[in-house]
């Protein structure tokens, strides 16, 4: 995303990746199509800022889950 | 979701929404299930805690069905205070895992069903974060209870609007406003699109 904005503080962050609009797990559909057009003009919103939702490592992951349920969620055809 | 936090916690960001692509809460230590593959909120707790020297989070979880993956994670954990809106009652000797069944309540309350849930919602919440004082609150927001959806509670608008009042009073009263809203259930994109910008509008105008 590219609408970050420094030096605007407090603010609301909004935190999305565009594989969400594509393809939802939770649904295997849709839901988040409309997404991030939905949010209309609260993007522009001066304390409004839109960040790209980023993966985390394995080793954060395996602090909370085991090794297995990583396996078998890569594994998993949804 | 953890760079929420992230941010959240270092007064970067007052409050947050995050989008999901998969669910988290019924993703526990070593199973997963229900449209869900890793506990996002766990993995952002641990991150807060690891990294950040967090301890103390409030989970309020409004999805339609119980967080058992969030519950088996924190199960022995008095330093996440877990409430779920689900389909029974239950709370730990220690109070900080606390369930609410709000099933019955709500079928019963017909066209009063979002007042029924949001008077539950307080009444399991708001004494309850007064008292265990938590550094940040996650509300972890399923649409999947509003009329229609899969988890159909007899919801409207109106009750989420109501429940993020509620968690913005709430962590401006017990964590210095640091709420993060975290996506959960819902599977209707008409409802996504009509729910989801006023949640985040209200979140803003917190924030200015």
């Amino acid at each position: 995303m590219s609408s970050e904005r420094p030096n605007l503080m407090p603010r609301t962050g909004i935190f999305y990746h565009p594989s969400f609009s594509r393809r939802s797990y939770l649904t295997v559909g849709r839901r988040l199509a409309a997404f991030p057009d939905a949010l209309g003009d609260l993007l522009a919103l001066p304390q409004v800022v839109l960040f790209e939702a980023q993966p985390v490592s394995d080793e954060l992951l395996l602090k909370v889950h085991t090794a297995d349920l990583i396996r078998e969620v890569a594994k998993d055809p949804l | 979701m953890v760079a929420a936090a992230e941010r959240i916690w270092l007064g970067e960001l007052i409050n947050a929404f995050a989008f999901i692509g998969a669910g988290g809460h019924h993703a526990g230590r070593d199973f997963f299930g229900g449209y869900c593959c890793f506990n996002d909120v766990a993995i952002a707790i641990e991150r807060l805690r690891e990294m950040h020297g967090v301890r103390r989070v409030a989970i309020l979880d409004t999805d339609a069905h119980h967080g058992d993956g969030t519950r088996d994670i924190y199960r022995d954990d008095p330093a996440v205070l877990h409430v779920c809106l689900c389909g029974s009652d239950y709370a730990s000797a220690d109070g900080t895992k606390v369930d609410v069944a709000v099933y019955r309540r709500c079928l019963e309350a017909g066209a009063r069903s979002d007042e029924v849930y949001l008077e539950a919602a307080e009444a399991a919440l708001a004494a309850r974060a007064g008292t265990f004082c938590p550094d940040l609150l996650v509300w972890y927001f399923g649409f999947d209870g509003h009329r229609g959806d899969y988890g159909d509670l007899g919801l409207t608008a109106a009750c989420y609007n109501g429940l993020v009042g509620l968690t913005l009073a709430l962590s401006g009263q017990v964590c210095g406003g640091r709420l993060l809203v975290v996506l959960g259930g819902g599977s209707r994109a008409d409802l996504a699109s009509s729910l989801i910008p006023p949640i985040i509008a209200r979140l803003a105008d917190a924030a200015r």
